[in-house]
């Protein structure tokens, strides 16, 4: 077959090494419009490198059986990596001082102030929410002079979000990881995922003790299925009702989300949450400044601070305004399929209806909104 | 106004007290000092550079912090086995004792608090916590219940005694209508408090090792277990460093406390035990993990086998009277049962409830060096604060210290 | 007592389960307000019924490089396999069911080479392939119409816009190959030591 005739849309799925670029998308469009696509303002090869640079590091020559047993080099490149971003610090903070005016620094000064001292954005008023998304932008803007967007928009009428995984379709390709990091922000360093691709053995069930969720060979394996997790947005969240400061909630549209800036840290959440969907932020969330995805919501993919707890929000930025979260939008099977709940004529509510669906630890009366099904 | 001038006199004094002791006791406080100068060290790396430099994880999330906390509540709870026959059943025998242990109870609880505020990732935050201008997630969250039972617990235990030291402090009587009613309530506040905390753990359907029936009953076992055998070390100290008259006879009667609740934890242990092995189901793993190891990790084998073996032979020694009475014999097997439960309600309750995670996936935790300085700091500065009331309350009680007497 | 009053877990849930909740608020559904046609880019899309399930597919003639196939197809397609004549099309092999199941002249019509035609010879559109892959794989086809199989273009939003077979299987080598993760986390490997 012609691979640059392009006769029909190909998925990149057949090489044999490890991926060519993560600008494949599987939206069926060559160039633009698919949102995977935003980065193309610099050329391909750039792009990846940075990317497998995000993802790989230093690692990247080597194949997975040395990353995972030459402990020294990773060290070493932690090491390299820490001593780096401690330099780029330091270089911003005196440019900061340099290029800064007095009036700026008061600004930042009252910026910070008003946001260290404001309210929960589950209370707050959609006047106070623009105007911390206001706050946000404006202090992103005088630290690094680079503009973002971000969104406040609140849960739509008539939706309840609800996500189904076809576990007979996930090949294993972890190209869902892979959007969710860039697309929500993640800290790099500690290489924080909210999605687990498990490698299951047939014949063994949904034995999750012996799944691998951090393998690194050529996938499909033999004898294998693959099941994703993630957040699964439960109805009856258990998290929620132990945050002691109501930091984290269930949207009206059925998202479970977290404001960053209220949680104090205390982790309960990830105590309580039976499927591993929370993440702590160990150390401060550091991401290049060139892979910053800058559409965010509040409630989403901004920036987060040190000693707070992030989720999966099914991409809020993303799918409040009528797309779909950056997993299904990248997962080149289709084996994710989301949509809303309410809409009698949605997909979802297709499988729902016509598949035979289940939900992990339905017995701990949860209730989550994401479905597993077969062909 | 007047009462003004007795409590300043009264902080005075106790300042005067406090600075001043033998060669041993500044030795003592000097080195507290030192412990906490490294805790505050190790703290501020953590504020620094987040928790990440502690050995937790998204995988362990809580550690050593927490497990001290949920051990420290329970000796704070003990307290309440003086309180109770001392105010309430009248039993001369503990009046004495009963303000070294509230003494102790309030270091415990200054100690689970600064233990809570050590784990929190925003500390800065933590106003977002005040009822008024916070969100105080109650009934809600169990924190919060725990929040306020730790307030309040610490209200009642410090206000019992400082009115009674106050009063004494004047050379007057107290008055028994006034701390009777407070009495009565830190009794049943003393078990709230240790039922709340275990209820912290046991509400959470997602952690199978805690989500059991007897995780609040074990707890207050072990507590009226390990707290009283820490005051009847804490009380033959005094004994022998102060002309605080403490008798026999009240050790004796802590001890047989001591004794009745090791028993009744070392049975519930045995249940707890033939549940997850008799029959095991997919929710045993945890403990084996804990007693056994799974998939060869076994870093917790080493401290729950030392805990369960010290926790038996404490539980056998004072189960003999003739052992029992042999003070020294006493000291020996309340030391084990205190580093056993220690052991057993902090690390090897908390630990084993995240592994393996919910996906089977195990990831061990070991506490990192900063973590223990921290630790170590705050049991310092518990320590540290308990050796400055319980100075205050000796010398208030020997009758050296009374308002207006110039002379110590 | 207080306390097992109080904390109630379920209080704000007047449903018994997610279904009954979605049952019971998806009755007066008035649709929503976000679209997906902004997301759509510069896709063609044609609009296909079937079975009752009508829904946007990308159009497919113009995306192939060499239709219209006549333009060499000028003859039928024995008359044109000569020894002479240049070879085209020699690099597709094909992978497909079995040789004894299918060759080229399967799916594409040898009189006709603009147009696909069914097992029974009725004429197939280029534009809607889907039909030639649905007379064998019944259950995807069903699966495809309904959601479970398959691609959104766009978003959840309505209008709804499906990939169609061709998108994304090679009809001459339909089945995806192995490859490498995209991702490997060295971390979690440190993590779990």
């Amino acid at each position: 077959m012609s691979d640059d005739g392009k006769k029909w849309f190909k998925l990149n799925l057949n090489s044999k090494h490890k991926q060519e670029s993560s600008s494949a998308c599987g939206c069926g469009k060559t160039s633009g419009g698919c949102n995977s696509h935003q980065k193309e303002d610099f050329n391909e090869e750039e792009f990846f490198e940075a990317a497998v640079d995000a993802s790989i590091g230093d690692e990247r020559k080597k194949d997975g059986f040395d990353q995972v047993f030459d402990v020294k080099m990773n060290r070493r490149s932690a090491f390299k990596k820490l001593t780096a971003s401690l330099l780029i610090g330091a270089g911003a903070v005196t440019t900061s001082c340099s290029v800064t005016t007095g009036k700026d620094d008061k600004e930042k000064a009252q910026i910070d102030w008003e946001e260290q001292f404001k309210g929960n954005y589950k209370l707050m008023t959609d006047d106070e929410k623009s105007g911390t998304v206001d706050r946000l932008v404006r202090s992103y803007q005088l630290r690094t002079g680079k503009t973002i967007s971000m969104s406040s928009k609140n849960a739509a009428e008539d939706v309840l979000f609800g996500y189904a995984f076809n576990i007979s379709k996930c090949q294993g390709y972890m190209d869902c990881v892979s959007a969710c990091v860039e697309e929500n922000n993640q800290d790099r360093n500690s290489q924080m995922q909210y999605i687990r691709i498990h490698e299951m053995d047939n014949g063994k069930g949904f034995n999750f003790n012996e799944a691998d969720d951090n393998y690194y060979h050529e996938v499909p394996a033999e004898g294998h299925f693959y099941m994703g997790t993630q957040c699964f947005h439960c109805d009856n969240p258990p998290c929620i009702e132990v945050c002691p400061v109501q930091a984290t909630w269930r949207e009206d549209d059925g998202l479970v989300v977290v404001d960053y800036d209220w949680c104090v840290g205390c982790r309960y959440c990830m105590a309580a949450c039976p499927y591993d969907g929370r993440r702590f932020n160990w150390s401060k969330p550091e991401v290049p400044e060139e892979e910053m995805n800058r559409n965010q919501h509040y409630l989403g993919n901004r920036m987060r601070k040190k000693g707070v707890v992030e989720k999966c929000t099914f991409c809020v930025q993303r799918s409040r305004a009528g797309k779909n979260p950056a997993c299904v939008e990248a997962c080149p099977t289709g084996a994710r399929v989301f949509g809303n709940l309410l809409d009698p004529k949605s997909t979802i509510r297709w499988v729902l209806e016509n598949k035979k669906v289940f939900r992990l630890k339905e017995d701990l009366g949860t209730e989550p909104k994401f479905w597993y099904y077969m062909d | 106004m007047r009462r003004l001038n007795v409590f300043a006199s009264l902080v005075r004094d106790s300042l005067d007290i406090i600075t001043h002791g033998t060669k041993k006791y500044h030795l003592w406080m000097a080195f507290l000092t030192f412990i906490m100068l490294i805790g505050m060290y190790c703290y501020s790396i953590q504020l620094e550079e987040g928790l990440s430099v502690t050995g937790m994880t998204d995988r362990v999330s809580w550690g050593l912090y927490i497990s001290n906390f949920t051990f420290l509540v329970g000796v704070a709870a003990a307290a309440v086995m003086l309180v109770m026959p001392t105010y309430v059943l009248k039993d001369i025998d503990f009046k004495q004792a009963v303000l070294i242990g509230e003494g102790l109870a309030v270091a415990a609880l200054i100690m689970c608090l600064a233990f809570v505020v050590a784990d929190m990732g925003g500390p800065s935050v933590l106003w977002h916590m005040l009822p008024g201008i916070g969100v105080f997630n109650f009934p809600n969250s169990m924190l919060t219940w725990d929040v306020i039972a730790l307030n309040g617990y610490l209200f009642i235990n410090i206000s019992i005694p400082f009115y009674i030291l106050f009063r004494h402090y004047q050379g007057k009587e107290s008055k028994k209508s006034v701390y009777l009613p407070g009495a009565l309530i830190s009794v049943f506040w003393a078990v709230g408090i240790h039922l709340v905390t275990a209820f912290l753990y046991q509400g959470l359907q997602a952690r199978a090792f805690w989500n059991n029936a007897l995780l609040g009953p074990r707890f207050l076992a072990s507590a009226f277990a390990a707290g009283p055998a820490l005051i009847i070390l804490v009380l033959a100290i005094i004994r022998t460093f102060t002309e605080f008259k403490i008798e026999n006879k009240v050790l004796k009667k802590l001890a047989l406390v001591v004794t009745i609740a090791a028993q009744i934890n070392l049975i519930m242990l045995v249940s707890e035990l033939f549940k997850e092995f008799y029959a095991p189901t997919h929710h045993s793993e945890s403990a084996y993990y804990l007693f056994f190891g799974l998939d060869g990790k076994t870093a917790l084998l080493p401290w729950i086998w030392t805990a369960i073996s010290m926790n038996v032979i404490a539980t056998v020694i004072l189960t003999f009277h003739k052992l029992r009475n042999n003070l020294k014999v006493l000291y020996f097997a309340c030391g084990l049962l205190f580093v056993a439960i220690w052991i057993e309600k902090g690390f090897g309750l908390i630990v084993p409830g995240f592994i393996p995670g919910p996906y089977g996936k195990i990831a061990e935790y070991t506490p990192t060096g900063i973590e223990v300085g921290v630790t170590l700091g705050i049991w310092a500065m518990g320590a540290l604060i308990f050796t400055v009331l319980a100075r205050t309350a000796i010398e208030i009680e020997t009758g050296k210290m009374r308002y207006k007497k110039k002379e110590r | 007592m207080a306390l097992f009053i109080s904390s109630c877990k379920h209080q704000e849930n007047e449903y018994h389960s997610i279904t009954d909740k979605i049952e019971a608020k998806s009755k007066d559904y008035h649709g929503v307000s976000v679209s997906s046609e902004p997301y759509f880019g510069d896709i063609d899309l044609i609009k296909i019924s079937e079975d009752g399930q009508s829904f946007l597919i990308p159009e497919r003639k113009g995306n192939i490089k060499s239709y219209a196939c006549t333009e060499c197809h000028t003859k039928p397609l024995k008359q044109m396999q000569s020894k002479d004549l240049k070879k085209a099309h020699w690099n597709i092999s094909i992978k497909h069911a079995g040789a004894n199941t299918m060759n080229c002249i399967t799916c594409h019509s040898s009189n006709n080479m603009d147009d696909l035609h069914s097992l029974t010879g009725s004429k197939i559109d280029f534009n809607k392939s889907y039909k030639l892959c649905s007379q064998c794989h019944t259950e995807q086809f069903k699966d495809w119409k309904g959601g479970a199989h398959g691609k959104q273009i766009g978003g959840w939003a309505p209008p709804r816009a499906s990939l169609t077979c061709v998108n994304c299987h090679n009809p001459h080598n339909p089945a995806f190959s192995s490859k490498w993760p995209a991702r490997f986390n060295t971390q979690k490997i440190k993590e779990r030591k």
